[in-house]
């Protein structure tokens, strides 16, 4: 009975696979992905990990970035160019460095002006030098690599803080609050991820947090993804520190917190340095008890900024969280945008140009004045986060806060 | 000397498509389908020729790519010297984990969950480890000089990377007309027969083990100076030894031609999928996975195991039908 469906299903297999091939060799795989130019469109490649182990991260950016498109063309579009729409190319970086190498080709190939995202620090360093062989304006939404921006590559600009101004900021904020509450905690343990976003802060801290006057009990590492933290929290049980310190992605960072809750672990305070979850209203919902005073140095809005509120309601109307992949994606649309904007071109040397003079203002993060030097903005600065009234709320620094820091935080 | 010329064709086919192709989104497709090829026809080598199925072969495409990165970056050695010396440690280090396992006499299931386990260690360490830049990885500074093993052209990476599959391709055949491949098979279709008849079954299997980690840790090498950065869940991470097992198996294992031939069809059924789908996360990776089910369902010998069953099947039947033929005329 099942012999003449093997032989259609081989046959749609050869013929699906046929078709693959001819259309590489064509080159038509170009046209994958791409949504088509309507007319004489700005084309923004947008790129991001939409599948694999960093999809989440990778969909609310995608989210935040065609917003921002939406508004844009909403608005007028590029007026230099005589209200010139911007069209998304849309790519899958798949969670993988080649599989963003793959989408730079093909939005190069699709004639992409320009193109924002990457997330993932690996994923952009990837995205950066194939983008940089066809100098094409790229700006990184999320990497926090320093290295993203510190090998010399003309076409890459981040608009956002690095690894080095993270750290040294939160770890300032974290000697201040500390120093403010008289001092309660002494002993740290770091809980990170092991590529190159979670060791790479790890090794910091380690450099940092003893002349600090803080005592680091242990380092863990674990993989992306880990579904079972049982081990890693019986650890610091036995270790007993005064503040964890986890670095990690949503998944990895939720499921800590709530066995550290679930094992009834004892801490004067957990205190992230881009906390994959901290910073996440999804978490707060989710894991209201296991949320509840976290604190975070991170990415995150201008609280009083009302475009920014503005955008946090449309996001939730449409039934998603207003997460910082959201707005640093709206926000390194608009940066891009208004280099396209200020050079009245899409010529990739005049909007590399345009974004290297970038003086930026307006948009919705908690930053000073757009100033960048060798593709990093001088002006970006994380904040400090805390989960209060099942809210989050900015505690640092004070220009921005709407909050008092909470710590230690209590039983 | 059929099949050595048939690769000739093969190869100076390929080797042609850049000429008609200048697409670099096509370039970069076959430049990482011939990558998993190679991978792949390392694993053939082990896995294919001598039944020796292993899951962690990403500790030899770790290897190949961590050396050439690291001794470049940390030492200052020439690119091209970095990738020999990534294939020398590749084949190296199948030379330690091949020792340890043959000599422990582990088959089967217990041979891959040991690959499996050296890999993984591979990988903790590299994450961990001061000189491969632990969780941070190793970047290869931009330097698009043919000395550096950097093109700017996508051809010319297209080439070499062509180049050392036509080099797989040539040792895969080799094995199939050398004693040393026919010891190989011996072993695979029944160790103990064969080492009843004089084969040196330990000493066979480690040859294929170093073959097998050399070709893969080229792939490895090739690798890190394509994408000019590597950490540990890139190359010591399963995905590759899931790459480079699947494609013999869906192309044909054991097979010459089987690992590009694997390789070809599943990227292409993986772009096929992407162009059925369009922009929906994920579900050409549906679709992906579907196919894949389907093939090995259905085609259990691979494709070009598939073919060769229709071509035997022809055979038998011609011959089928000229036996009463001959009979009558005997008779």
């Amino acid at each position: 009975m099942w012999q003449p469906k093997m032989s259609l299903n081989r046959r749609r297999f050869l013929a699906t696979t046929a078709l693959g091939a001819a259309a590489a060799a064509t080159g038509s795989l170009a046209m994958t992905s791409v949504l088509l130019a309507q007319g004489a469109a700005v084309k923004l490649g947008v790129l991001h990990p939409v599948t694999g182990a960093l999809s989440y991260s990778g969909q609310q950016g995608r989210l935040g970035a065609t917003m921002a498109i939406a508004d844009i063309n909403a608005a007028g579009g590029i007026k230099s160019l005589r209200g010139t729409k911007i069209d998304a190319i849309l790519g899958d970086a798949q969670s993988t460095p080649q599989g963003g190498t793959a989408e730079v080709e093909k939005m190069n190939a699709a004639g992409a002006a320009g193109i924002v995202g990457g997330y993932a620090s690996s994923i952009c360093l990837a995205v950066s030098q194939a983008a940089a062989r066809y100098n094409l304006p790229y700006v990184v939404d999320v990497g926090v690599a320093d290295s993203i921006v510190k090998r010399g590559l003309k076409n890459t600009f981040r608009f956002g803080p690095g690894f080095g101004v993270i750290a040294k900021t939160a770890l300032d904020n974290l000697v201040a609050i500390n120093d403010q509450a008289g001092k309660p905690a002494k002993t740290v343990i770091i809980v990170h991820e092991d590529s190159l976003f979670g060791s790479g802060l790890a090794k910091l801290l380690n450099a940092q947090l003893p002349a600090k006057g803080f005592q680091i009990l242990d380092t863990i590492a674990h993989p992306t993804p880990t579904r079972d933290f049982s081990t890693i929290v019986l650890k610091i049980k036995a270790r007993n520190p005064d503040l964890v310190i986890p670095a990690n992605y949503y998944n990895e960072y939720v499921l800590l917190a709530r066995t550290m809750r679930e094992q009834h672990v004892r801490l004067k305070g957990i205190y992230s340095v881009l906390g994959g979850a901290a910073s996440s209203y999804k978490f707060v919902h989710d894991f209201p008890e296991a949320a509840r005073y976290i604190m975070d140095c991170n990415h995150w809005f201008n609280p009083h900024s009302e475009k920014a509120l503005a955008l946090k309601k449309k996001v939730e109307a449409g039934g998603h969280y207003f997460t910082y992949e959201v707005y640093m994606n709206y926000s390194a649309v608009e940066l891009i945008a208004d280099a396209f904007e200020r050079a009245a071109s899409t010529d990739r040397d005049k909007v590399i140009a345009a974004l290297a003079s970038s003086t930026f203002s307006g948009h919705i993060m908690p930053y000073g004045p757009t100033k960048f030097v060798d593709g990093q903005n001088q002006g970006a600065a994380p904040v400090n986060t805390q989960v209060l009234d099942n809210d989050i709320k900015v505690v640092m620094p004070p220009q921005f806060a709407n909050a008092k820091p909470v710590f230690p935080m209590p039983a | 000397m059929k099949g050595f010329l048939l690769i000739a064709i093969v190869v100076a086919a390929f080797a042609a498509v850049p000429l008609v192709v200048h697409s670099n989104v096509t370039l970069n497709f076959l430049v990482v389908a011939l990558l998993i090829a190679l991978a792949g026809q390392g694993w053939n080598v082990l896995g294919g020729y001598g039944g020796q199925y292993s899951f962690g072969h990403a500790a030899f495409f770790g290897t190949g790519a961590y050396v050439t990165a690291v001794l470049q970056m940390r030492y200052g050695v020439n690119a091209w010297i970095g990738f020999a010396a990534g294939i020398a440690a590749g084949s190296a280090v199948g030379a330690i984990v091949g020792t340890l396992a043959f000599r422990a006499g582990l088959r089967s299931s217990y041979f891959a969950l040991v690959t499996l386990a050296f890999a993984e260690v591979l990988r903790i360490l590299a994450s961990v480890a001061p000189i491969t830049g632990a969780g941070v990885g190793m970047l290869i500074k931009l330097d698009l000089r043919a000395q550096s093993f950097q093109f700017q052209s996508r051809a010319l990476f297209y080439l070499v990377i062509l180049a050392l599959v036509a080099v797989a391709l040539v040792t895969a055949q080799m094995l199939e007309r050398s004693r040393f491949g026919a010891w190989l098979i011996a072993v695979r279709e029944n160790e103990d027969a064969a080492m009843a008849l004089g084969v040196d079954a330990f000493s066979i299997k480690l040859g294929a083990m170093v073959l097998s980690a050399a070709i893969t840790a080229a792939a490895g090498g090739f690798y890190a100076q394509y994408f000019l950065f590597v950490d540990a869940g890139i190359a010591y991470g399963t995905w590759i030894s899931i790459e480079a097992l699947l494609t013999p198996v869906i192309g044909g294992v054991g097979t010459v031609f089987g690992p590009l031939v694997g390789a070809l069809a599943a990227k292409s059924l993986g772009e096929g999928a992407k162009l059925v789908t369009g922009d929906v996360p994920g579900l050409d990776l549906m679709i992906y996975g579907a196919m894949l089910v389907l093939v090995i369902r259905f085609v259990p010998h691979g494709i070009v195991g598939a073919f060769a069953d229709v071509s035997d099947r022809i055979k038998r039947r011609v011959l089928a039908a000229r036996a009463p033929a001959r009979e009558a005329v005997h008779g």
